[in-house]
C-alpha cells in the first residue's frame, strides 16, 4: 500500500528477531555461558538488577546474554519480568551495620570504630589495559594469601557517630504532611506513615514522600544518577558532601515466619551503601548538616554516592536543577526515559502531516505579508 | 467485555487454579498477560475518568514487555477491558500493518485468544496511536488512545504539580497566553497536533496526537474514547456524547489541516486525512492516511463514513469542503442532533 516509512506485518518483524539473534552467535567463538556472565561479569548484572528493581543474579545473567550486554535492555527484560510476579510479602527492615561487609571506607575520619576496610577495589590502582587478559588462565592471585578464618567485625555505622553528637538532621522529623502521595490512597500506608510508598504499586505525584524519592532514585539509570548528581558537584548547586562512609556487603534478607512470627534469614543481597553530610543548615540557631542517603544493589559506588548526592539535594529543594524532585524523578528512570527516546523512530507521518499544514500556512501568511523579507526560522510544536 | 477466565472462585486445588492460566496463550502468564489484581485497578481508573471526563487519573502503571513511550498505557488498559468474546483491532498512525502495532496486536491474542480485525466497525475494542478512524463509531466500541504527553499544559509549565493545582482551580490562562502570544507572533495558531480541547467545559485534555483534523470526532461521539500513558501513569477519558471544544479565539478559529484540491493517490477520496509521499522522481503525492477504509473506498469510491449505521449519519471530523470553515458555534450546533441542543446550559 504505497510508501509507508516502517510497515510490515509480523513475518518481517520475526525476521528483525532473528537477524539480532544472529548478531549475538555469529561469531567463532564459544557460547557465553550464564553461569559466566553471572560470576565474571557481576558488575554489569547488578546494574540491570539494581535499574530493574529486581534483585535475581541469575535472571540478571540471562536479561545481560539476551541484551547483548546492554543494561538498559537487560533492565527492562528484568522490570518487564518482575512485573508479572505475584507479590507475597514483605522482608523485615534490616539494620545494614549487620550486613557482612566486605568494604567501608569513611572519608569523613581518618579512623572509624572497626578501621577503614579497603576490601576488592581497583580505586588506587592505575588504569592501565592488562593485555595478558587475552591469555587469561584464570589464576587467583589471592591463592597464596595466608588469611586468618575470623568473622568479619560488625562495622559500626560511622553517621551514628554523628548522630550521637546531634549533628545531623534527621528527615524523617519532616513531616509534610505528604506521605501519601498517592490520590487513590488505598489504605496501604500505615497511620504513623512508617510504611514506604512503593511507587510500583502506588503512582508517584508531587510533592512525593521521600520513601518514594529514595525508592526511584535507587531504581534510577546509573549514567542518570551520576550526572545528576554531578550537576550539584559541578556549579548547579550546593551539595557538595562529605561522605561519612561508602560500604559494600552481603545484606541479609529477613522475614516473618509464617508460623512462628520469628525473624528468619532467607537470603542476602550485595548492596553498596553510602550516607554523607552537607554542610547546608537549616535552622541558624541549631545548625545541622543535612544528610543524604545511598543504597543500590550490587556493588555500584558512583551510582550509591549520586543517589546520595541527589537525596541531599531533593531535601534542600532549592533552586538547582538537581534540587528539584519532580525534575529529577521524572528523568532518572532509565527504561522511561529509553523507551520514550527511543520511541521517535516509530513512524510520525500523520503529525509530521500536521506540523507541515502549519508551517506552511505560517509561510504563506509572511509571505503575504512582507514578499521580500527571508523567512525567519519558525518553530512548530512537534513534541510528541 | 469481562475477563471470561478470570480466577476460578470454585477451584478445589493450584492445579485447578492453574488450569485457567495455563491455556493457549503465553505459558506461564495470566490471562491477557496482567494479574486479575491490576487488571481490576485498570478498570477502577477507566470508571474514574468515565466520572470525570477529561481529568487525568493516576494509576500504577505496570511494565509491559512492550518499551515504556511505545503504546504501554494503551495495551494495559485494552488488556484490561478485552475479553475472549471481543474483537480487537490496532492501528499505528492510520495503518494496522505498521511493525509496532503488529507487535501489540501480537500480544494481545497470544495472551488475550481475542479475535482482531482491520475493519474498524468490526472491532468492540480499537488501539490507536495518533488516529482516529475515518468511519464513524458507535455506542458500542472504544477507542483506546494511546499517549505520549499527558498534560495539555505542559506546553507551558513543566511542572505535573504546578499543572495539577491549574486544573482543579480550572485556571488555564497561561495556555490562553500562550495561544495569544501565537497569534500575536505568527498570525495564527500554530499548535499541529497534540490540540488543546476543554472536555465538557470542565477540563483542559491534550487528545493525544491526533490531527487537528480528527479533533472533532472527541465532540458528542456515540462511542467512548479512553486514553492512557503508560509511561506517565495516567489515564482519562471522554464518554459519549460529552462537549469536547478545540481552544480557539473568536476572531482566530481552530483550523484543521487542509488537502486543496488534493485527492487520494489509491482512491480517489478528498473527504479523508492524507499525509504526503515525496516519491523517487520528485513528485508529491498523497495518500489516504485510513489503510483500512482506503480499501474499502478503492472497491466502492461513493461508500459514506458512516455505511454501516443503517443510514443514520452522524457528524464525524470536519466539514471538507474548504471553503467552510471549521469551529464556529453555529457549526457546531449545526452538527449536533436537535434533541441535544437542549441538554447543555451554553451560550
Amino acid at each position: 500500500m504505497g510508501y509507508v516509512a516502517v510497515e510490515a506485518g509480523e513475518d518481517v518483524i520475526r525476521r528483525a528477531e532473528e537477524l539480532f539473534e544472529k548478531q549475538r552467535v555469529a561469531g567463532e567463538s564459544e557460547q557465553v555461558s550464564v553461569e559466566q556472565v553471572d560470576e565474571q561479569f557481576s558488575r554489569l548484572t547488578a546494574q540491570a538488577m539494581s535499574e530493574g528493581g529486581l534483585y535475581a543474579p541469575r535472571l540478571a545473567a540471562i536479561a545481560v546474554k539476551q541484551a547483548q550486554g546492554d543494561t538498559a535492555e537487560a533492565a527492562f527484560l528484568l522490570r518487564a519480568y518482575r512485573s508479572t510476579l505475584e507479590r507475597w510479602g514483605s522482608s523485615t527492615p534490616t539494620e545494614t551495620a549487620e550486613s557482612f561487609t566486605t568494604r567501608r571506607v569513611s572519608p569523613a575520619y581518618k579512623d572509624v570504630p572497626g578501621g577503614q576496610v579497603l576490601g576488592a577495589t581497583k580505586d588506587y590502582t592505575q588504569r592501565l589495559l592488562d593485555f595478558e587478559l587475552t591469555d587469561d588462565d584464570g589464576s587467583d592471585p589471592t591463592d597464596d594469601w595466608d588469611v586468618e578464618a575470623e568473622d568479619p567485625p560488625q562495622l559500626r555505622n560511622v553517621m551514628d557517630v554523628l548522630r550521637e553528637q546531634g549533628l545531623v538532621h534527621d528527615p524523617a522529623g519532616d513531616s509534610d504532611g505528604a506521605e501519601d502521595g498517592s490520590e487513590d490512597g488505598d489504605g496501604s500506608e500505615s497511620p504513623g506513615g512508617t510504611e514506604p510508598f512503593d511507587a510500583t504499586r502506588d503512582p508517584v505525584t508531587y510533592p512525593a514522600p521521600r520513601s518514594a524519592v529514595l525508592q526511584e532514585l535507587a531504581r534510577g539509570e546509573t549514567g542518570a544518577v551520576t550526572a545528576l548528581g554531578y550537576s550539584e558537584l559541578r556549579g548547579y548547586g550546593q551539595v557538595h558532601p562529605t561522605l561519612g562512609e561508602v560500604r559494600t556487603g552481603e545484606l541479609p534478607v529477613t522475614i516473618e515466619h509464617p508460623y512462628t512470627g520469628d525473624e528468619v534469614e532467607v537470603t542476602s543481597a550485595t548492596v553498596t551503601e553510602t550516607e554523607c553530610v552537607v554542610p547546608i543548615y537549616e535552622k541558624s540557631d541549631d545548625p545541622q548538616f543535612s544528610f543524604g542517603y545511598g543504597l543500590v544493589f550490587g556493588r555500584n559506588e558512583r551510582k550509591a554516592i549520586g543517589m546520595g548526592i541527589l537525596d541531599a539535594a531533593i531535601q534542600l529543594d532549592g533552586e538547582g536543577p538537581a534540587q528539584d524532585a519532580e525534575f529529577v524523578l521524572d528523568v532518572v528512570d532509565g527504561i522511561d526515559s529509553f523507551g520514550f527516546i527511543e520511541h521517535l523512530k516509530l513512524p510520525h507521518y500523520v503529525t509530521f502531516q500536521s506540523i507541515l499544514d502549519r508551517i506552511r500556512s505560517i509561510r504563506e501568511r509572511t509571505a503575504a505579508a512582507s514578499p521580500d523579507a527571508d523567512a525567519t526560522p519558525q518553530e512548530v510544536n512537534a513534541d510528541d | 467485555m469481562t475477563d471470561g477466565r478470570s480466577v476460578a472462585a470454585d477451584a478445589e486445588s493450584v492445579d485447578d487454579l492453574l488450569e485457567g492460566v495455563r491455556d493457549d496463550g503465553l505459558a506461564g502468564y495470566n490471562y491477557a498477560y496482567l494479574d486479575e489484581h491490576t487488571k481490576r485497578e485498570v478498570r477502577r481508573g477507566v470508571l474514574k475518568a468515565i466520572a470525570l471526563p477529561g481529568h487525568q487519573v493516576p494509576f500504577a502503571s505496570r511494565e509491559m514487555p512492550l518499551a515504556r513511550g511505545w503504546g504501554t498505557g494503551g495495551i494495559q488498559t485494552s488488556l484490561s477491558l478485552l475479553g475472549p468474546e471481543d474483537t480487537f483491532k490496532v492501528i499505528d498512525q492510520g495503518s494496522d500493518e505498521s511493525v509496532n502495532a503488529a507487535n501489540i496486536r501480537r500480544l494481545a491474542t497470544r495472551t488475550a485468544d481475542v479475535e482482531t480485525t482491520t475493519d474498524a466497525t468490526e472491532a468492540s475494542v480499537i488501539q490507536t496511536r495518533h488516529r482516529i478512524p475515518e468511519e464513524v463509531l458507535d455506542d458500542d466500541q472504544i477507542l483506546v488512545l494511546q499517549v505520549p504527553i499527558t498534560d495539555p499544559l505542559r506546553r507551558v509549565d513543566g511542572s505535573d504539580d504546578a499543572n495539577r493545582r491549574r486544573h482543579a482551580h480550572g485556571n488555564y490562562s497561561k495556555m490562553w497566553v500562550a495561544l495569544y502570544e501565537n497569534v500575536v507572533e505568527y498570525g495564527e495558531i500554530k499548535l499541529s497536533s497534540r490540540y488543546p480541547v476543554l472536555v465538557d467545559d470542565r477540563y483542559l485534555m491534550d487528545p493525544s496526537p491526533i490531527p487537528r483534523w480528527d479533533v472533532s470526532k472527541l465532540d458528542d461521539a456515540d462511542n467512548l474514547f479512553l486514553f492512557a500513558a503508560g509511561r506517565e501513569a495516567r489515564m482519562y477519558a471522554v464518554p459519549p456524547h460529552t462537549d469536547v471544544e478545540p481552544l480557539a479565539f473568536e476572531d482566530r478559529q481552530f483550523q484543521v489541516e487542509r488537502f486543496s484540491e488534493q485527492a487520494c493517490a489509491y482512491c480517489g477520496s478528498e473527504d479523508t486525512f492524507l499525509t504526503e509521499v515525496e516519491t523517487d522522481d520528485g513528485d508529491r503525492r498523497y495518500a489516504c492516511n485510513d489503510t483500512a477504509f482506503c480499501e474499502k473506498r478503492q472497491t466502492d469510491s461513493e461508500l459514506s463514513k458512516a455505511h454501516h449505521r443503517g443510514g443514520t449519519d452522524h457528524a464525524w471530523g470536519p466539514p471538507t469542503d474548504p471553503g467552510v470553515p471549521y469551529g464556529t458555534d453555529r457549526d457546531r450546533e449545526e452538527r449536533r442532533p436537535a434533541a441535544d441542543a437542549s441538554g447543555g446550559e451554553g451560550e
